[in-house]
């Protein structure tokens, strides 16, 4: 065992540093497309007829697991068109590949270049695209199985409607990854924002998750507008929104920026890169716009481990990837992209320190991780950041979903005050397990996927001279992540037994299912049956109910993948995809002499790796300390003697640094002051005015209705004295 | 064959461009004439078989003055209009009097007047 | 502009007019009609007048006055007279006299209709209902009237406000009809002509323009009748023998027509009316179809005295015969 870690240990440090690898000689041919493989048009395809298909399950009042099957088929299809593309793409190194589904949107108002307008319907493959398509459609899969026995108690009510978003979910991310031009991009990006404002507020009849729908839906728009302006500025500077033009367009800009020229790059085509990281930041919550994820936390778990962990939220690290080169012509994108994440990712960390419901720590620990990413692009190593998306989608999802079978088990509990030992319980070693490895690798530990991901960045932050502030930051990130993670593992999966059962319980069993009977897991008591009053003597006949074969298995499956996606690194998969693609990064010629950063004096990419282990192993004995030695039940832990030590930093970092009420003060509150105002002025004003016309007619009835006699000869009357009236005027005007 | 010796004998000669020695403005003041009478009729009779009757005076009237119109064009769409006012005015005639039959065994009576709660 | 009448005299007359309606009108005590009509008939005499002043070259008519004074005076004793039995005979009269009006005018056609129509039709069923709908005189008061068609209502308001409508009307009349002269050329109908080969062989023949087997031919090629009238009076028709085309052909130009070779009145109307207006004459028929069914449902309906005249109903009846108190009619 030594001997395969020392020897996995020095592959890995022989083939550091990464970005020096072989993969260096395939440079991507921007802006030419050759003929893609057909198969790739299943991958949006097939879950798109799985929407069709589950909605007409919904249409047929289906009340089976039906829409989870064709679901889980259909997306298991998309993966294996995923791989055949993939396989097709990197067969051709460097090159893109096009595939015009359908003719979309022709606008033409002249003959002149520029006064077109096309997007077609087409699709963009590079080895970018397909690194995406293949966890998002993988992974899709998994969670797709697991949540047809974690979403079984909705069968017949939301069940469908869950399978329905989620499908369109899986076909709106491959129209945001695979579209060849920006108008399908933001089509995909709507529908991704689309449905997962539909799954958060899954549980409508809960107002919170009504108002995290909202908010994100809300917070999305902010940063969508900004990618909106984006596009039409991209539109009007090269005269095109495919991917292939503007890349062309860009080229000569691309050349001015490698010869460090970059002042003399037009300022509008620097904005637009800025514009877009606006977007990405709204998507992938990052600062200002972070505050709707860990909120979306509302939606039913599966949700939270595929959109809002693994995929969705890194579209705006692919949209930053897709358009590296155009970043790389900006002067203030990448610093922006890179300070915001480092800054996100240390704020998410501190405020995870400080929360008690894991499935919140989880994701502020994924805002964190997302800001690691975009630190990772804004130091310009493309294929660590890319990397650190692809180990943390898998680490992420096994995070979610074994806090989901916590959550499913405990009828709804997650406050880590209140469960112990988990992973001890009859039938939960399965979920134990995964936890563990997900933690190790959410916390870097030596030799995971997560600990070589986290480095590449690392080592390129301080590689860079002019990053090396933010190296700290995010070395110090690591260590809190290490803590905050392990804090869970110690206080939830291992320590003494015991459990105090969420407040779902009601709800449960108000859906009239039992689910020892539906699951069929070892214990064989299914649920308490329901008692009128809440916990305390529902928790006295409460049995946690472990996870059955399909939460096991999708468990099992991830932590393989989660320890598997190590291996990539030791052969610089990641890297020699990125490289041939359009998020490769360019030699900048410094004229002279090329300034490297190094970590007191060693080269980063060589000392990183023990740096950032002690750093984290550092993390880990802080939480086993304070959360674990000495710890007898799940309520108190040595932390919480802590807490006079850092007094109010403590208690704001619970409050989240009271970020929302600083939005509420700043927005919510001057909006809603003008809306009174308004309010106030349409009542009096306006309405006064629709009043008045109203009025009118009603005072000239009142005065007019005492002629209304009902003789009919008043009414002749009437009626000859206007004809009178109107050929006496005739008479006078011909007079 | 009378109709064409009436015609001949009244209008002094077989079909007079210059409509007998009279001009258009004279039909139409009797036309005029009697539509202010069928009005006024309407406005101060309070029996409703009058009332009716005195609508009946107006399109009279405006027949005149079709009539009048229709020589004076020589065109004969006038004439034909006023088939139509005749057509009109027979159903008008029938409905009208129905009602007024409904509204006289009702009412026992046929003062307008007596109907003044329908203004409702 | 030019008028034909001068204000004063206008408006005078107008206003004599509106006097003599007002007069006329029924009241309680006295009813002077016969002053009405004088002074209706001299506010007309002076419209006429004043017409005839301001065109002297046109030689009144005197069959014009006689029916138009028939005309309007019947129609004020048809609002005027207090019983509705006169008021409908006077309409009869005043429709008469219209007839004649449109005898004048040559739609002799319409005049006929009109008497048959209305005077016997319309009105007829106009007397009917008069009497159904009449309560019927009691043993002591033969000759009583109903107060409503004995008073007018507001005969002053009336009269003014048919005042303003007449002296409106008829400044717009002679204000507007100056320059209006008759068309002395053809009329359109007169055109249709060119399909009645029949009535033309028989004119030209009754002229002596044609003879023998001679008639109007018919042109094969262009599938009409020889016969081409022209509003200018340049129209030609071609006649030959019973042969046919050939040597025998004639050509008799307008100006040497007969002149009764022209369409009747009745003719005329019948092309304009089928020709011309044949939807108006589907919707004439259905609207008669539509009033003759409504009153036929109306008709039949029974219906239900309401309690007031219940209360009338039976009080006439214990008045009629005391003896048998409670049999309601």
């Amino acid at each position: 065992m030594t001997h395969l870690l020392s020897h996995l240990a020095s592959v890995a440090l022989a083939a550091s540093p990464p970005a020096e690898g072989a993969a260096r000689a395939a440079a991507p041919v921007l802006g030419r497309v050759v003929e893609g493989p057909w198969t790739a048009v299943l991958i949006p395809g097939l879950p798109l007829l799985a929407a069709v298909l589950v909605a007409l399950c919904a249409a047929g009042r289906v009340r089976s697991k039906l829409p989870a099957w064709i679901t889980v088929g259909c997306l298991a299809g998309a993966f294996a068109a995923a791989v055949q593309t993939y396989l097709a793409v990197v067969h051709q190194p460097g090159l893109a590949q096009g595939v015009r589904v359908l003719e979309w949107i022709h606008l033409s108002w002249g003959e002149k270049p520029g006064q077109s307008f096309a997007a077609d319907f087409g699709l963009y493959l590079d080895s970018l695209t397909m690194l995406w398509m293949l966890f998002v459609t993988g992974l899709a899969t998994l969670i797709a199985l697991y949540a047809s026995e974690y979403m079984a108690h909705d069968l017949g009510a939301g069940y469908n409607r869950f399978y329905f978003a989620f499908a369109l979910f899986v076909f709106s991310m491959s129209c945001l990854v695979m579209g060849d031009n920006l108008i399908l991009l933001y089509l995909g990006w709507e529908g991704v924002g689309l449905c997962s404002y539909l799954l958060i507020g899954y549980f409508y009849k809960k107002p919170s998750a009504v108002a995290a729908a909202k908010k994100a839906f809300i917070m999305n728009r902010i940063g969508d507008l900004g990618l909106a302006l984006g596009i039409m500025l991209t539109f009007v500077q090269f005269g095109s929104v495919r991917y292939a033009e503007i890349f062309e367009a860009a080229a000569p800009y691309l050349t001015l920026a490698g010869e460090g020229r970059i002042g003399e790059i037009p300022l509008l085509i620097q904005l637009i890169p800025v514009l877009f990281t606006v977007g990405a930041f709204g998507k992938s919550a990052q600062l200002p716009l972070y505050v709707w994820l860990p909120d979306a936390m509302e939606g039913p778990t599966p949700v939270s481990a595929l959109i809002h962990a693994a995929t969705m939220v890194t579209a705006g690290v692919y949209l930053v990837a897709r358009f590296l080169p155009l970043y790389q012509c900006s002067t203030w994108a990448l610093p922006i992209v890179a300070w915001t994440g480092a800054g996100t990712a240390l704020l998410a960390a501190t405020i995870g320190m400080a929360q008690f419901d894991i499935k919140r720590i989880m994701a502020y620990s994924t805002v964190s991780q997302l800001g690691y990413m975009f630190a990772g692009l804004g130091v310009l190593t493309s294929a660590g950041a890319a990397y650190h998306v692809f180990t943390h989608a898998f680490f992420k999802a096994t995070l979610f979903l074994g806090c989901g079978a916590v959550m499913h088990g405990f009828a709804g509990q997650l406050d880590l005050r209140k469960l112990s030992g988990v992973a001890f319980m009859k039938g939960w070693g399965i979920v134990g397990l995964a936890m563990l490895v997900g933690c190790l690798n959410l916390a870097g530990f030596p030799f995971t996927a997560g600990f070589f991901s986290k480095d590449m960045i690392l080592a390129e932050a301080f590689a860079s001279p002019t990053y090396q502030a933010l190296g700290w930051v995010l070395l110090f990130t690591a260590g809190l992540t290490a803590y905050y993670t392990f804090r869970v593992f110690f206080r939830v999966f291992i320590g003494p037994k015991f459990y105090e059962p969420g407040d779902e319980l009601h709800a449960h069993d108000d859906h009239g299912h039992g689910h020892g009977g539906a699951h069929g897991h070892g214990d064989g008591h299914g649920h308490a049956p329901a008692k009128a009053k809440a916990t305390a003597d529902a928790a006295h006949d409460f049995h946690p109910h472990a996870p059955g074969w399909a939460i096991n298995v999708v468990m099992v499956l991830l932590t393989v993948g989660s320890i598997l996606a190590a291996y990539p690194y030791l052969i610089s998969w990641v890297p020699g995809l990125i490289d041939a693609s359009s998020a490769r990064v360019i030699e900048v010629a410094h004229g002279g002499e090329h300034a490297h950063g190094t970590f007191f004096g060693y080269d980063p990419h060589a000392v990183m790796y023990y740096v950032s282990a002690i750093v984290g192993a550092v993390g880990i004995i802080f939480a086993f300390v304070l959360h674990f030695v000495g710890r007898t039940g799940a309520a108190t832990a040595k932390a919480d003697a802590l807490l006079p030590v850092f007094g109010p930093l403590a208690r704001w970092a619970q409050n989240k640094w009271y970020v929302d009420e600083f939005y509420n003060f700043l927005v919510r509150v001057p909006l809603l002051v003008i809306s009174h105002v308004l309010h106030l002025a349409d009542k009096l004003l306006v309405d006064g005015l629709v009043d008045l016309a109203g009025f009118m007619p009603q005072a000239a009835g009142r005065g007019l209705r005492r002629q209304q006699t009902g003789a009919l000869n008043g009414y002749a009357f009437g009626m000859v004295l206007g004809v009178g009236v109107i050929a006496a005027i005739g008479a006078v005007l011909l007079w | 064959m009378i109709g064409g010796t009436l015609v001949t004998l009244l209008a002094q000669g077989p079909i007079p461009a210059d409509m007998g020695g009279v001009t258009l403005a004279h039909y139409l003041v009797v036309s005029a004439v009697m539509f202010v009478l069928g009005l006024v009729g309407f406005m101060v009779r309070r029996n409703l078989i009058i009332m009716f009757l005195c609508t009946e005076l107006m399109f009279q009237a405006a027949g005149i003055a079709l009539i009048a119109f229709s020589r004076f064009h020589m065109n004969h769409t006038g004439q034909t209009f006023v088939i139509f006012v005749l057509t009109v005015a027979a159903a008008e005639a029938a409905m009208a009097l129905a009602l007024v039959v409904l509204l006289f065994r009702r009412k026992e009576t046929l003062d307008g007047a007596a109907w003044r709660e329908l203004k409702g | 502009m030019e008028h034909l009448i001068s204000p004063v005299l206008l408006y005078g007359a107008c206003a004599i007019g509106a006097l003599g309606v007002l007069v006329a009108l029924p009241r309680e005590r006295l009813t002077p009609a016969v002053f009405g009509a004088i002074l209706l008939a001299g506010a007309f005499g002076a419209l006429v007048l004043g017409l005839g002043f301001a065109a002297p070259d046109q030689v009144p008519n005197f069959h014009f006055y006689i029916f138009s004074l028939i005309a309007l005076l019947a129609s004020l004793r048809v609002i005027s007279h207090p019983r509705p039995i006169y008021s409908a005979l006077y309409f009869i009269l005043t429709i008469l006299a219209a007839c004649g009006l449109y005898l004048i005018l040559s739609a002799e056609f319409l005049a006929f209709a009109l008497i048959i129509v209305y005077a016997g039709a319309i009105l007829i069923t106009y007397l009917f209902v008069i009497m159904l709908a009449t309560e019927g005189p009691t043993a002591d008061q033969v000759e009583a009237l109903n107060e409503y068609d004995r008073v007018a209502r507001e005969p002053v308001l009336a009269a003014g406000a048919g005042f303003i409508v007449l002296a409106a009307l008829t400044t717009l009349l002679v204000g507007g009809s100056t320059g209006l002269k008759a068309d002395p050329r053809l009329m359109p109908g007169d055109t249709r002509l060119a399909v009645m080969p029949q009535k033309v062989n028989d004119s030209l023949r009754a002229a002596g323009l044609i003879k023998g087997d001679e008639g109007v031919i018919h042109i094969e090629k262009e599938r009409r009748w020889g016969i081409t009238p022209r509003r200018d009076g340049n129209g030609t028709l071609y006649v030959a023998d019973k042969n046919g085309l050939g040597a025998s052909t004639r050509l008799i130009p307008q100006a040497q027509w007969p002149a009764d070779l022209r369409l009747s009145n009745t003719e005329g109307v019948a092309f304009s009316l089928i020709d011309g207006h044949p939807g108006a004459i589907e919707i004439a028929g259905v609207i008669l179809l539509m009033a003759m069914l409504g009153a036929v449902v109306l008709a039949r309906k029974k219906v239900e005295l309401d309690e007031a005249a219940k209360a009338q109903a039976q009080r006439h009846a214990r008045l009629d015969e005391p003896d048998v108190a409670g049999v309601t009619r």
